[in-house]
């Protein structure tokens, strides 16, 4: 026979109750907190997703400026093209891992699956459109390998001051899921640097694209991971 | 829209008191305080097992939120988000002071129960006291926090850094040995 479901035998426990501080302390610390108190209103959330978005534009802006000239206009105009859609996806992060309020921005191993992925789509997405192919031996050497160790120096600087830049404008904001926050906050940064200097780059061989370009995404997630677990915290 | 919830406080909800409190008005601490710090200090004395630490955790999480105020984002549900910061200042005193949450008598071993320890329980609400006590930590966090917090599973998780699976475990694992505890005092009495 099915019927309501048996009553919780722990539902009618003298529970304990809350417990009021001394008052001493009460006093103290109402003091401490309200004395010349005034408004410290902070940037709100749509204010520091709109800075974090410029931060990454403007860099963007920057590098693809020093950079025109340096390809071909159909090679230039496909990797704005990329770079739009990737915008689209620096937006849609910040939006559902960041601009939403803490307690309110989803299950945390969905945005967990955003920080993985996304990495690793880019790294495949630089990868495969990238328009010329050398062996993996041709590009361990010479020439090829020591413009990928600077460029993609260049590229990491680029996603620090980014994923620096987004982990500041979002500072003390979440004390829920710090690491996790972090996490995006660097895979925006490390994405924005990764499309800047994608755009700035003359080379478009693909294992150049993976490693110089692609691969810091994955090490700016980790690191936002580990700062954000710091910075994120009020 | 804040300025005039000092003399509506009363009817306001936490967020729109602390709100009220970013913008300055000293009266909407008062009512958020009066609100929120009895359950914030029954979570720490749980957590820390320790009146004097305590005390200093709920100063020091005051401290915080004060200092931390502006970065607070408008709609963010205000407990889970005060929890998070008192459980995260607790972890980090408690790994400066490299302690056990246990304090130790003079000659460094655990002391011996305390008298009403070894005696029966009075009466229920001091034997789920101290079925509670008893409990492993992470039960009793997860019990508190839902129980007698008030959190809803998915906020208790977002304080405990955990995911709700988790949560709705270490609840129901703990529930089945406050059961135990709890028919153990009933067979007793």
């Amino acid at each position: 026979m099915t019927g309501a479901p048996p009553p919780d035998p722990l539902a009618e426990l003298p529970w304990p109750k809350p417990v009021a501080p001394p008052a001493e302390l009460s006093a103290s610390i109402r003091k401490s907190c309200t004395e010349d108190i005034q408004s410290r209103r902070g940037l709100t959330a749509s204010q520091r997703l709109l800075a974090s978005m410029a931060l990454s534009l403007g860099v963007f802006a920057v590098l693809a400026w020093l950079a025109r000239g340096h390809s071909t206009d159909a090679t230039f105009r496909a990797a704005l093209f990329g770079a739009a859609g990737w915008g689209i996806v620096q937006a849609a992060v910040l939006w559902a891992g960041l601009w939403k309020p803490p307690g309110k921005r989803g299950a945390p191993h969905l945005r967990l699956v955003l920080a993985v992925v996304l990495p690793i789509a880019f790294l495949f997405y630089v990868g495969f459109v990238a328009p010329e192919w050398v062996s993996f031996g041709e590009f361990a050497q010479g020439d090829r390998a020591s413009h990928a160790v600077a460029c993609g120096f260049v590229g990491l600087l680029f996603s620090a001051v980014l994923s620096g830049g987004v982990l500041l404008l979002w500072r003390g904001t979440d004390p829920l899921t710090p690491g996790l926050t972090g996490a995006l906050a660097g895979l925006v940064g490390g994405l924005g640097g990764g499309l800047a200097i994608g755009v700035a780059c003359p080379s478009h061989e693909a294992w150049h694209a993976c490693f110089s370009h692609g691969l810091g995404v994955l090490a700016f997630v980790g690191l936002g991971w580990a700062v954000g677990r710091r910075l994120l915290t009020p | 829209m804040n300025s005039d919830l000092g003399t509506r406080s009363a009817d306001a909800s936490v967020e729109e008191l602390m709100d009220a409190y970013v913008d300055g008005s000293a009266r909407a601490f008062d009512e958020l305080y009066r609100r929120v710090a009895p359950n914030l200090f029954a979570y720490l004395l749980r957590l820390t097992r320790n009146r004097e630490r305590a005390e200093d955790l709920l100063q020091i999480t005051f401290s915080k939120i004060h200092r931390a105020r502006s970065s607070y984002l408008r709609g963010a549900p205000l407990l889970p988000w005060i929890l998070a910061i008192a459980r995260r200042s607790f972890l980090d005193e408690r790994r400066s002071a490299s302690t056990r949450s246990e304090e130790l008598s003079s000659d460094g071993t655990l002391p011996e129960p305390r008298a009403s320890e070894a005696e029966l329980p009075a009466d229920l609400s001091d034997a789920l006291e101290r079925a509670l006590d008893n409990l492993p930590e992470a039960y009793r966090e997860a019990i508190q926090l839902t129980k007698i917090a008030g959190l809803s599973i998915a906020e208790a998780a977002g304080v405990l850094g955990a995911t709700e699976t988790a949560v709705k475990l270490r609840v129901h694992r703990g529930y089945a040995q406050l059961r135990k505890h709890l028919e153990t005092f009933h067979r007793h009495t």
